[in-house]
């Protein structure tokens, strides 16, 4: 009687677990997808990092707007990657627009390779450069990015694995375009 | 069978509490390492009359990289730092390792690799890690509070 009674307290406690995701459907990882890019429109740091697993790294070949010099590498983990989401927070102008997605979920249903276009809108400030309010810059930086990332399942929810992709940026004049966006 | 129930629901909490504290713990030097004086760059590895301590709490007041530190052997720990920079040409990511080492009771720079364009002599990277507590006129370990105490490139505070 003593073990029923153990067994159903832990069968109690872990009642919550039952609601864990074990296996994934296209529709779930484009929520997913959706409810990450939301995120990132918001650029609240704790929600960003919460959609990237424990192990997450992300690969980034950047070709800045001078075309002379060759890319640049972003390697991150997770913990650094937080750290820059929570640097984002002082980019009050941004315009992020998904251009495609591709899912391929994997045979086991455990993880999904999410190809995808975007572009981003923001300001650009010029390195060395102290600006006098988020609003002092004389260009847009467009940064159009082409990545592939590692969706799976972790703790019961759906979180990056990985992320790598090739970024260009280019600048465009606020003069000429004061709005380069809707 | 009920009086067991609240205590067995008890250690289910405390067992689950204490396996995900110490699973989630990140690794660091013990206390007893952080105590210790971290020694100078010069050949006799004079001491600089701060604590390991405080070296590294100043160093984190003027450096906001992520920071991993890891064991890589007994009486040793390294510390890496990693950041992602603006350049001209764009974003970067830059690391920089460090490992300490005990000797005695101190603490010494043993070794340092980093990123490319980014120092890896040992004198320069000593300098620059003491520059934080000399900059903050932290408090000295023990034996430098007192008059004419000595240290590497230690100038007592005129408080």
């Amino acid at each position: 009687m003593r073990v029923l009674l153990l067994l159903a307290t832990l069968l109690a406690l872990c009642a919550p677990l039952t609601g864990c995701k074990r296996s994934l459907s296209t529709r779930d990882v484009n929520e997913f997808i959706d409810r990450a890019d939301d995120a990132a429109r918001k650029g609240f740091a704790p929600d960003i990092c919460a959609l990237r697993g424990k192990n997450f790294t992300l690969n980034i070949d950047f070709q800045g707007h001078e075309e002379s010099y060759g890319p640049t590498k972003i390697e991150m983990n997770r913990k650094l990657f937080c750290q820059e989401a929570g640097k984002f927070a002082k980019v009050q102008i941004y315009n992020l627009e998904r251009k495609s997605i591709d899912i391929s979920l994997a045979p086991d249903r455990k993880t999904a390779v999410v190809k995808a276009e975007y572009e981003e809108t923001m300001p650009y400030f010029e390195p060395d450069v102290m600006p006098s309010s988020p609003h002092d810059f004389r260009d847009w930086q467009v940064v159009k990015t082409r990545d592939e990332s590692v969706v799976g399942i972790e703790g019961g929810d759906l979180v990056f694995l990985s992320t790598r992709g090739d970024a260009v940026q280019s600048l465009l004049s606020r003069k000429d375009n004061p709005v380069p966006f809707k | 069978m009920r009086p067991l129930a609240g205590p067995a629901m008890l250690l289910v909490m405390v067992g689950g509490y204490l396996i995900y504290h110490l699973a989630s713990k990140e690794d660091a030097p013990p206390r007893e390492f952080t105590d210790l004086e971290f020694a100078g760059a010069d050949a006799g590895h004079t001491g600089s009359c701060y604590s390991f301590g405080t070296v590294l709490f100043a160093h984190r007041a003027r450096n906001k990289a992520a920071r991993t530190w890891t064991s890589p052997r007994e009486d040793a720990w390294m510390l890496t730092l990693e950041d992602v920079v603006q350049g001209y040409t764009g974003p970067q990511s830059i690391f920089q390792k460090f490992t300490f080492e005990k000797h005695g009771d101190q603490i010494r720079l043993v070794s340092v690799d980093a990123s490319e364009k980014i120092s890896t002599d040992l004198k320069a990277n000593i300098d620059d890690l003491l520059e934080g507590p000399h900059d903050l006129d932290s408090t000295p370990v023990e034996r430098c509070q007192q008059d004419g105490a000595a240290g590497y490139d230690f100038k007592p505070s005129k408080r």
